[in-house]
This record gives structure tokens, sequence and C-alpha cells, in this order.
């Protein structure tokens, strides 16, 4: 067993886990942060992206081992009930997402690419979005709401500026 | 109307008017909204009233928790003490087998407990044909069929525990080719059953009548590939029995009372012992309409006294859950000088797979809307279904519709190209109309395929579209 310490959404975990845990396991079984999802455990679908210093990343191909010592936020960080992170409020006004397995790790995959990148092309946010798989929507109306996310922090930033 | 009656319409309508309000905040994300109960007569309407819901822009309900990632799947549950079960696969697509050693995976520390088919009280179950096996015993009929499961403390000493099962198997020759399989002396999969375990023949008019009238013959033959449904979620159950006997079972299953009879079945446990709680589905497209591995954890948690979860990998969700039917369609189609069609002759194979599952309610559909949505007076179309050593096939999304519209349209745009014919014209020519009958002679009322056409037509610009409309 290896010890493990992390900051998961701002707070300073510990675990102990067997050398072949993978982050993801760790979050959902040994934190109860079962917003992350197991879809197909090869890092081919992206339901289990998750955060890790500030990077999109698959954590059913990342190790336990691996996150110690590193920054992880995960879905359940990003907000709460009444207060919604821009995404997911845009999110569930544009119907983005349908039975919602696959949002979670679209919605921390967008959020990742907002951060670095906070007026992306729609073509960015294709090329964003191209490791997260869903099966009901067809995209379009997740495309739509990161567009929309983007062009309101737009229109507050140039509100800033002539203020 | 005296001025008392038409001001209580008036005060009638503002109040309905401000239900349908307050209805209009409950359609928007119930999980956030408050919890503020509404009159009964909001909630209940009147006969022939509208729901308020139509031409509302609603949000999802269930869109908040999603996208909180708050909402719990089957898999993001955990009970105290749970195991976890892993499956068996038999990898080989045809075999008997001969021996199944559980010794070695039963000795690895972890494991709790290994069952095989001889712990199944009733080892068959199905929508239909009641012939697929929860373990398979002394036969093997595809790749993905489950020979043994075991439950240990992690998933990871489980998947282990999998290799430590040795299965001898004595290979028999596999049936892959459906056209092969629908021949009689072709050794039945399950017999004394027949390959052929499905069969059903729509008549309307008398289409030799019809060819002998045409101006045109034309043949041609489809195919279409298996698919499988890709759920982001994948399957998975969890159950736990109480001290009195009674099992509750979290599914992703889509139909829990079917289910619920299928668990009777194979437990043998009386219906009202077993609970079945279905929750959020991460996605179905017909995928999940039966049990799978719902009796493997009910049987694992009631040898070790504890709650069991099993959820599919993702190679599992191809092998081992139903696929699209793959279905060889050919049509024979004779037509006048000016593209009408005079009789429709149509022949279905649908490739079955190892199981029935919903294989009889695909067959009747893709039979029934084979001829397409055409007025066509003379029809004969007959459709097989048949077993196959390969993963089984059954419902998914427009049971066998697509596949058939696949081939219909393909065969009408071939015929409009050979007789010269707009293939928008050739289609308006024949599309069903107010009060056509349909393949099944059914008198079919509120049609408007012409006035959907040349809508779609007009909208994405067809050629020559505004000139018809």
């Amino acid at each position: 067993m290896a010890k493990v310490t992390l900051t998961v959404n701002g707070e300073a975990r510990t675990a102990s886990v067997s050398p072949e845990t993978t982050l993801l396991r760790l979050l959902r079984e040994e934190f109860g942060l079962t917003g992350s999802k197991l879809g197909c455990d090869v890092g081919d679908c992206g339901a289990c992206t998750v955060m890790v210093d500030g990077k999109s990343v698959n954590s059913c191909l990342m190790l336990a081992v691996q996150a110690d010592g590193r920054d992880v936020v995960t879905i359940e960080g990003l907000a709460t009930m009444e207060r919604l992170h821009p995404l997911q409020q845009l999110f569930e006004d544009k119907g983005s997402l349908q039975c919602g397995f696959c949002g979670p790790g679209i919605i921390i995959s967008a959020k990742a690419l907002l951060d670095e990148n906070p007026d992306p092309t729609e073509e960015e946010i294709r090329d964003a979005l191209a490791g997260n798989l869903c099966r009901c929507t067809g995209y379009s109306k997740m495309i739509e709401a990161v567009r929309a996310v983007a062009r309101a922090g737009r229109d507050e930033r140039t509100a800033g500026s002539v203020a | 109307m005296d001025k008392k009656e038409t001001d209580d319409k008036k005060a009638a309508v503002i109040e309905r008017e401000s239900q349908t309000e307050a209805l209009r905040e409950m359609l928007r994300a119930p999980a956030a909204a408050p919890l503020a109960p509404l009159p009964l007569e909001t909630l209940v309407p009147e006969v022939r009233q509208q729901t308020p819901a139509v031409r509302q822009r609603a949000t999802r309900p269930d869109a908040r928790l999603h996208g909180l990632g708050q909402t719990k799947y089957i898999d993001d549950f955990y009970l105290p003490g749970m195991l976890f079960a892993k499956i068996k696969r038999a990898g080989i697509a045809s075999a008997r087998i001969v021996r199944i050693d559980t010794k070695e995976a039963e000795a690895l520390p972890g494991v709790v407990a290994v069952v095989t088919a001889r712990d199944v009280p009733c080892n068959s179950f199905g929508p239909s044909l009641k012939d697929q096996p929860v373990l398979a015993g002394e036969r093997v009929f595809h790749a993905g069929d489950g020979v043994a499961a075991v439950a240990a403390v992690t998933e990871q000493i489980a998947a282990e525990a999998l290799e430590k099962i040795e299965v001898e198997y004595e290979p028999v020759t596999p049936v892959l080719d459906p056209l092969e399989s629908l021949k009689l002396e072709t050794p039945g999969l399950h017999a004394p059953n027949p390959n052929i375990y499905g069969h059903k023949v729509i008549r309307k008019g008398d289409v030799e009548k019809g060819f002998a009238a045409s101006y045109r013959i034309f043949e041609a033959s489809y195919r279409t590939q298996m698919v499988e449904h890709v759920p982001l979620e994948p399957h998975s159950s969890l159950a736990t029995w109480d001290a009195n006997g009674r099992v509750t079972i979290y599914s992703t299953l889509g139909r829990i009372t079917l289910g619920r009879a299928d668990l009777a079945r194979t437990l043998a446990v009386p219906m009202s012992r077993i609970r079945i709680i279905a929750t959020v589905v991460g996605g179905n497209f017909g995928g999940k309409n039966e049990i799978t591995t719902e009796p493997v954890v009910a049987l694992l948690a009631k040898k070790t006294g504890r709650p069991v979860k099993c959820t599919f990998t993702r190679p599992e969700e191809f092998t081992s859950s139903t696929t699209r039917h793959p279905i060889i369609m050919d049509y024979k189609t004779g037509v006048t000088k000016e593209g009408r069609i005079l009789a429709r002759q149509v022949r279905l194979v649908l490739d079955g797979g190892a199981y029935c599952s919903w294989s009889e309610t695909t067959l009747a559909k893709a039979c029934i809307l084979s001829p397409g949505p055409y007025d066509i007076e003379n029809i004969y179309a007959e459709a097989f279904v048949v077993y196959t050593n390969k993963t089984m096939t059954g419902a998914m999304r427009g049971f066998g519709a697509p596949q058939v519209c696949f081939a219909y349209e393909s065969h009408m745009d071939d015929i409009a190209e050979a007789l010269g014919i707009d293939p928008l014209e050739i289609r308006l020519r024949n599309v069903l109309r107010e009060g056509s009958l349909s393949p099944t002679s059914q008198q079919l009322h509120s049609v408007v395929v012409r006035e959907t056409l040349l809508q779609a037509a007009q909208r994405f610009g067809w050629n020559g579209a505004e000139v018809r409309a």
C-alpha cells in the first residue's frame, strides 16, 4: 500500500492505496466523489475527466500515486446547488445534457479549455471536447453552451474595460 | 352570456394562467425548484386540455443534478460490506463445456464466492423465448456467454480470480452466416428447436399480377451490420438480501417489471420477494431491456450474505449485451413507366445471434415497415429470424425500422435513376396519402408524408423543390 496526499477540490486529502489503484477509483471509492464516471477504463470515453494541476486528465489512466502532491478538481468542486458554475448554468439552460453520464467529464474538459483560453473558436471547443464521448446529444448543444459561456465572459471583460 | 358569467370565465382564465405559470416554473429543473405543491386540478389536466408544457422551452428536470455530478447511477452506489463481481466470458463462439475448475479462484485471498451454472436454480430466461442461460452450463453459444462469476472484496481481485478459473471446452463448428443457418439441413443451435425461430408473412393484393402488369422489374439486395448501443453508462446491478429473504436489486434495467418476472424464474423466488429499483439511466437505446448481471449478483449476494455489485466492462458491453440485428434484405419491385410502384416483394433474413431476446418484436416491425411509406397495392413481405453463434441481437432504437428504411430508400433511388425520374418526384408519386392502406391494410389517417417531403426539400434547397411546391 502507498500513501498519497493530494488536494481535492481545495481540500487536503490523504489515502492509503494499492499501487494499481487509479486516480478515478481513489476519487470514487475512497473519497466518495462519484461525479467522475467509469465509462470505458481505457481513456477512450472521457467520462472520468478531472483537472490535475489545471489540465484535463482521464483519471482512469492516471494512477492514484501519480496524483500525489497534486491539485485535483472534480465536477463536485465546481459549484453548489444554488451557485452554479457558468458552464453548469448554460448546460442546464441549453439542454446540453440528456442522460447526463458524460456531463461531468465534458463540463470539466470545457472548464480546462476556458481557464486556458477564455475566448475559444468553435474549432477549439470541438478540439477540447474531442476526448469526451456522448451517445445522446450529438454534441451541438454542448458546443453552443460552451460558446455562450465564452461570449458572456467576453462581454464581462469588455464591460470591465469600458468602466 | 350575462356579465357575471363572462367575469367568471375571465377569472377562470386568469386563475388557469397563473397556475400555468407555476407549472412552467415547476417544469424548470424540479431538482432545483422549491417544494411548493400545486393544486391537484393543475397537475391533473382536464380531458382534451392541452398541457401547458407544449411550446414551452423547458429545461430538463434532471439537468441540475446531472451538471453538478450529483446524479447517482447504479455504479455510484456503494453499500457497506459490498463485494464486487466479475463474470468470466467464454471467448469461444460455439463449444461444449467439458469441465470448469474454480478451486484456484476460490482459494485466492479476497475472493468470497464463485458461482457457475450449477448454482442457478432455473438457468433460462428471455422476453419471449426462454432460451438464454444466466451462465452457460453445458453449451456455449456465443463468445460473450458467461461461464462463471466471482465476488471479491475488490474489483481487482475479482478480475484476477477470473483468470484462475479453468474451463475446458470442446469446440463445436459455429454457424456464423445467417443464410447458412436458414438452410434446413444446418444443424440447429438449440436443437431440437429449428434455427429459424421467428417467421412472419404479410400479403396484400397479388404481387404476381402486379409484376405481370409492370413496365420494369427491379431486384436488389441490401445488408446492414451489427450495431452496439454503446450507452456511456455500462450495464450495472447491485443486489442485497434482507433478513427475511427478500432481495433488492438496484439496476440499470429499463423494463423492471419484466426483469422481476425473469428474476423470479431464474432465482426461483416468488416475485413478491423481489424488489427492483431502477434509477436514472446513463443511456439505454433499447440495450437495457432485459436482465444481464442481475441474477448473477443476486446469487452471489445470497451465497455470501453481503451486497454484491457487478458493472460491465466496456468490452462486455460489446460481447455480452444485445445489439442491433443485421438484416439481409432482398427487394423486388415492379413499376410503371412513370415510376408508380405496382408490386413489391421483400425477403428479410434477420441475424438473431445466439438467443431470441427481442427478435420477435424486431422481426414483426421490420416486416410491416419493409415496403416503405408507399401506397402499394400488391405486397408480399416475408421475414425470418435465425440463430447464429454470435452476440445476441435485440431491441435497439426503431426495432428493425432503420434497417429496412436503408433498403427501401436505396431501392427507390436506384429505380428513380434507372427510369430517369427525380428521386423526390418518384417518392411523391408513390407516398401514402390520407386514407391509404398500410401494408397490413390498416387505413391511415393524418398522413402528411407528401407535405413533409416537400417542406424538407424546400428547406434544404433540393433542386426543383420550389417549382413543385
